[in-house]
């Protein structure tokens, strides 16, 4: 088995690998860990990293209601 | 450990600095000129006047303050030697096997009485043990400079220092800080230290293009084969936030150290290490 495993540095680095996946996706696993994001709230916009498309939406829907405004303060709509 | 071995491995320390003068010494040092340069030329852009004044201010400010308090404050003036730092090890760390091998001064390290362990270990150490050392050393130069400089323009303006006296004890307690949060950013990482060094005793060539390219393969086959991101989520949980590793007062030490997340990357940078020490057994 030993001479398996060092029979060449590429074996070595094959074996090594795998030990790294399957010690972190067995812990991934057992504790259900999920991407712990930069998150931004203040009066101005809330930014979630791991919730990109929400503040995608929220954008928009922000721009949305400004373009809203401008037309109403032109009193042509 | 006995003796033999102490003086083994503070000699394989001192080989580490003395063969990296540049990442240890000299760019701290640079970047202190460069701080210290760009202070001066604000300086003589103000008028003398407003700079007493504004000194004025600042003893004010500080009279009476508790140096441990403003010390994480001060900590920010340390934010160009801590990138420097980073820079500077994800270097040596990509480099260093990777240099051994291809001078072939491994045969020579390998002849001697010192084991693969004792040198990757003693690279581990110089990088995030002793390499803070120097840049703390350099800061402190800095600000002893600094607080000349500010001493003999309070004294020509006939300013109060003793607001200048909270502020140079500040720096000093902030020395400390940064101490500490550079040992614990280099324990939370030591998963990236790990996966630098193995490839740094693998690749043939261009051991960081090695480093990247497995990287990012890996997070790709794992999402290929199991159809989950657990890779990916924990590389992004442990290096979105800088709050996990930066110490900004001294009773949050002792949690940041001993937390099951710091520990468990303890456990998963061992691996690599180990697959590290295996590696340089293959000098070719």
């Amino acid at each position: 088995m030993k001479n398996l495993l060092l029979r060449n540095r590429y074996t070595l680095l094959v074996v090594t690998l795998i030990v790294y996946m399957g010690v972190l996706v067995t812990e991934g696993m057992i504790t259900g860990r999920e991407a712990r994001g930069i998150e931004f709230e203040n009066p101005y916009f809330d930014f979630n990293s791991t919730d990109f498309e929400g503040f995608r939406q929220r954008r928009s829907d922000s721009e949305n209601e400004n373009i809203r405004v401008e037309f109403d303060g032109t009193g042509d709509v | 450990m006995d003796k033999f071995a102490l003086l083994q491995f503070y000699a394989l320390l001192k080989r580490e600095v003395l063969e990296h003068r540049n990442i240890f010494i000299g760019a701290p040092v640079v970047v202190a000129l460069l701080l210290l340069v760009a202070a001066t030329w604000v300086a003589t852009q103000i008028d003398q006047s407003d700079l007493a004044g504004g000194l004025r201010f600042v003893s004010v400010l500080f009279d009476g303050l508790s140096p441990f308090d403003i010390a994480p404050f001060i900590m920010l003036l340390a934010i160009p030697f801590y990138l420097t730092l980073y820079v500077c090890s994800v270097i040596y760390l990509i480099n260093t096997l990777y240099q051994d091998r291809k001078e072939m001064s491994v045969l020579f390290w390998q002849s001697m009485p010192v084991s693969n362990l004792q040198t990757v270990l003693s690279k581990i150490v110089a990088i995030v043990l002793v390499a803070p050392i120097f840049y703390v050393l350099i800061i402190f130069g800095m600000y002893l400079v600094a607080m000349v400089w500010l001493t003999v323009l309070g004294i020509s303006n006939d300013v109060d220092l003793v607001g200048i006296g909270y502020l140079f004890l500040a720096a000093i307690a902030s020395l400390v800080l940064i101490y500490i949060s550079a040992v614990v950013t280099g324990l939370w990482l030591l998963p990236s230290v790990g996966w630098l060094l193995l490839f740094s005793a693998f690749a043939k060539k261009t051991p960081l293009l090695w480093a990247g390219g497995v990287f990012i393969l890996v997070g790709f086959l794992e999402d290929f084969i199991f159809g989950t991101q657990f890779l990916a989520n924990w590389v992004a949980s442990r290096t979105s936030d800088p709050n996990q590793y930066l110490i900004f007062e001294f009773q949050s030490v002792f949690e940041r150290v001993f937390n099951y997340d710091t520990l468990f990357g303890i456990v998963v940078g061992s691996i690599l290490i180990a697959g590290a020490v295996f590696m340089r057994r293959f000098t070719d």
